[in-house]
């Protein structure tokens, strides 16, 4: 049974392709179309997924989607309504974009694929994401959390997921909190009033938080409060984004933490305004983790289950995974590697193939690489095409010259087998370099990925090393395969890993076992016999504003724009030929006109 | 002043609307938008030309078509920097106001084309229209930012790089296509004048749109926000059952 799962239309869009109870293929749009968080319908990622699945549309059992569009719709048009008159501007923005295409989607996916409408079906959004959560993780039986910003009505719901002996797949959500109280939107409104992108950005808000103090946990408290039941709610009067969508905090909101940052000024942590803006941070992070703690704790109480699956894009949170690791009771969390929309686009499909066919459980590869993969005699032959110097080495060779490459303090760029599905690079698509200097996260801040200087680097470790050098609790490893958690480095070796220990002496590390990208593995352990640390700066290929790289071409042209030393994929290693550019019919037409 | 350059001498249409221009760019707060606007312009014009880099078989043109999105990248940095320095010496924030954004925006023309399924001819034909209209309009800018010298500075280098973009596009375009290129630089043209038409009328469909739906909501909707909002103060916070058997159809839309 073919099943093809869709997640589009709000942000970063996906598709995701089911055969026989097993994905085949998970790829986001934006990697495919190369504009960063996409949210067109994704058709070349459908494309992509068809392809690799040697299918023909027609050979597809059902497209889901991955949320309800008319409820979606209904929970739009009644919060402008609630909003009556203030609503007057987002009323006609709101109609046209609904109504426009994203209220349609039944006929839509079925003219753009051809297929019948009675095959296209729904999930909700919030069943999609703890399908993933629960669906992709190896466990029997969990308690399943889900927080985002906001489905159709839903933005925070708990429940559990069982797998029978039988074969049988049960998930079943208890309850959950509703629009506009939503803990994805209180984050995501700090997230606009430090300047930064929402549903892009809130990971910055993440590593802003580590450079300042919750100072301000009682005013962020004023716009949260918990309910009788165990729930919280919104103080909606220091919120708009409810009510309009030009912005997400109101005056009052303003009044309580002073001017917001202007987006295009640098935060300078050296004045009282840029620690404001970090205070502001810590304590916004301070009170989600609070709040989900409390909420995980009761939900351990309630199921006794030892085992907690994490959907939706607060998931990504790693400072609050640990946190929920350590103090909600349960002993494992599992956190898949796209917890966000573009991850729904997996559960959906799982979902409707366990769930509303009723097909047998099956264990799932445990790994992210569900991508196209890198093909490096695509990138062999543009290399040579420019001059540049090629080698193709075998394996062992390779390895070993990679890490004298790395451990000369040479920066890689670094492709191999299928793509990632989800926001992290976890080895197939990734910048390597050695984790040792504050030197070297400058100047891969500066000539590479050109981005703020609070924001941290993450290393990749061998599982067998991972506990020499960064305090991984019981049940941490789990959460460190994916880079979902956030642990601290040993203080003895803080000093050898400068570049990827955060302000605050924690790192978001992945915690790599061989049988998940074996190439790597033995990358690492090559460098390990070099250096005495078998540690990289583990870093996603792309450069700021563009989606990680995908096919070998992607990853030449981001290696010429930036000052990556090395590039390999497959077995082709490449090196810059020197001043390659200046010889170029470019430089000279430059000149002429000049 | 040095003379123009032949190629940075405004088409007839953009000197006629130079009286406009001024008044736009006179104002901080708008010449603020307008940078952060033609940053974004660049920035994404960039990404194109840097697909099509990724996606052509020719060698050259894939070198040449890189040099050019580093320049696009560049231009939207220049226009980003400048932006944060007005807003820096205004102390007062930008007011957005009056933007003429109704229209999409035209960028380098690009904005409907599917870079990966063109063709090498098409794309440069596309080019080398896109920085000619971008290097006339700019022309403009730049003689009306006499109040602004850094400002104008940054218009000079763009339109010296503009020159070497029409330049290079041209060339091979001639290399690539030596019979027809000016047939492909007419269908470039025409493609062009439809897109405008389309951008046009689309953004004249979408005021239209905004005006109808406005009235409908101040006329319509009264009676049912008063119960939309009757039943919001009913509504319990917390939690809410998912009551059993509420997700069991997949057939549904709502």
């Amino acid at each position: 049974m073919n099943i093809l799962g869709i997640s589009a239309h709000y942000h970063d869009s996906a598709a995701a392709l089911i055969a026989d109870g097993v994905p085949v293929c998970a790829v986001q749009e934006e990697r495919l179309s190369r504009h960063k968080g996409d949210a067109g319908f994704p058709l070349l990622a459908i494309e992509t997924c068809l392809q690799q699945a040697g299918i023909e549309r027609e050979a597809l059992d059902a497209v889901v989607f991955y949320e309800r569009p008319m409820l979606k719709f209904d929970r739009v048009l009644t919060c402008t309504l609630r909003a009556f008159p203030e609503s007057w501007r987002t009323f006609p923005k709101a109609m046209k974009n609904l109504l426009g295409e994203k209220a349609w989607m039944r006929g839509i996916i079925s003219s753009h694929l051809g297929v019948p409408a009675r095959k296209v079906l729904f999930t909700e959004h919030h069943q999609s994401h703890a399908a993933t959560a629960f669906l992709t993780a190896p466990t029997r039986r969990a308690a399943i959390m889900t927080a985002d910003a906001v489905g159709e009505w839903a933005t925070f719901s708990v429940g559990e997921g069982e797998r029978g002996s039988n074969g049988t797949t049960k998930i079943r959500r208890f309850r959950e909190i509703r629009f506009p109280h939503s803990l994805g939107m209180l984050y995501s409104t700090f997230t606009a009033y430090l300047g930064f992108k929402v549903n892009e950005d809130e990971y910055k808000v993440m590593g802003l938080a580590g450079y300042g103090q919750p100072t301000l946990v009682e005013q962020v408290r004023k716009l949260i409060r918990r309910t009788p039941d165990g729930a919280f709610a919104l103080d909606l009067d220091y919120f708009e984004f409810h009510t309009t969508a030009e912005r997400s905090y109101s005056l009052r909101f303003v009044e309580l933490f002073g001017p917001p940052r202007n987006p295009y000024e640098p935060i300078d942590l050296d004045t009282a305004e840029g620690q404001r803006f970090a205070d502001c941070a810590a304590s916004v992070q301070r009170v989600l983790e609070d709040t989900l703690v409390d909420l995980a704790q009761t939900l351990h109480q309630e199921t006794g289950l030892t085992d907690l699956c994490l959907g939706g894009g607060v998931a990504l949170n790693g400072v609050a995974n640990v946190r929920l690791l350590a103090e909600s009771g349960f002993e494992r969390i599992f956190v898949p590697p796209a917890p966000g929309d573009a991850g729904c686009a997996i559960g959906a499909a799982l979902y409707c193939d366990r769930i509303h066919f009723g097909n047998p459980d099956r264990d799932l590869p445990d790994h992210p690489f569900w991508g196209p993969s890198v093909d490096g005699s695509e990138l062999a032959r543009i290399a040579q095409e420019d001059g540049h110097h090629i080698e193709k080495l075998s394996e062992n060779v390779l390895i070993d010259q990679i890490a004298g490459d790395l451990a000369a303090g040479r920066i890689v760029g670094w492709m191999e087998g299928a793509l990632e599905f989800g926001p992290r690079a976890l080895g197939h698509r990734s910048i390597l370099t050695a984790p040792h200097t504050t030197k070297m996260r400058d100047r891969l801040n500066r000539e590479i990925k050109y981005r703020e200087p609070f924001r941290p680097f993450a290393p990749v470790v061998p599982v067998e090393a991972a506990e020499r050098y960064f305090d991984i609790p019981p049940g941490g490893t789990r959460l460190a395969r994916f880079m979902s958690g956030v642990f601290p480095v040993r203080p003895e070796w803080k000093p050898q890993l400068q570049a990827i220990t955060h302000v605050d002496g924690t790192a978001r590390v992945q915690v790599l076992e061989p049988g998940m990208a074996p190439r790597l593995h033995a990358l690492l352990e090559a460098y390990g016999r070099r250096t005495g640390i078998p540690v990289l700066l583990n870093t996603s290929f792309n450069l700021a504003g563009e989606p990680i790289v995908n096919r070998a071409v992607e990853g030449y042209s981001t290696f010429l724009r930036s000052k990556i030393d090395i590039l390999v994929a497959g077995g082709t290693r490449v090196t810059k030929r020197t001043s390659a550019m200046d010889k170029t019919e470019a430089g000279r037409m430059k000149e002429e006109v000049a | 002043m040095d003379l123009p350059r032949p190629h940075e001498r405004p088409t007839a249409f953009d000197r006629m609307l130079t009286p406009v221009h001024r008044w736009i760019w006179s104002d901080t707060d708008r010449r603020v938008q307008k940078l952060l606007r033609f940053g974004e312009t660049e920035t994404d014009g960039g990404r194109d030309i840097l697909r099509a880099a990724e996606v052509t078989s020719d060698p050259l043109l894939r070198r040449l078509y890189l040099e050019h999105a580093i320049d696009e990248f560049r231009h939207g940095v220049l226009f980003r920097h400048r932006a944060a320095e007005l807003l820096r010496a205004s102390q007062t924030g930008s007011n957005t106001g009056f933007q003429g954004d109704w229209l999409a925006p035209g960028g380098h023309g690009l904005d409907d084309l599917q870079v990966d399924g063109e063709s090498d001819q098409n794309m440069l034909a596309f080019l080398h229209l896109s920085e000619k209209a971008a290097a006339s309009r700019f022309s403009v800018y730049r003689d009306v930012m006499q109040h602004d010298l850094p400002t104008r500075a940054i218009f000079e280098e763009i339109l010296h790089d503009e020159t070497f973009h029409m330049n290079y596009t041209l060339t091979q375009l001639a290399r690539v296509e030596p019979r027809l290129h000016k047939r492909h630089l007419w269908r470039a043209r025409l493609s062009r004048l439809w897109k405008s038409y389309l951008r046009l009328a689309t953004g004249i469909a979408a005021v239209l749109g905004s005006i109808l739906l406005t009235i409908q909501y101040f006329v319509l909707l009264p009676p049912f926000a008063w119960l939309a909002k009757r039943a919001a103060r009913r509504e319990h916070f917390g939690w809410t059952k998912v009551a059993p058997g509420r997700n069991d159809s997949l057939d549904r839309q709502y």
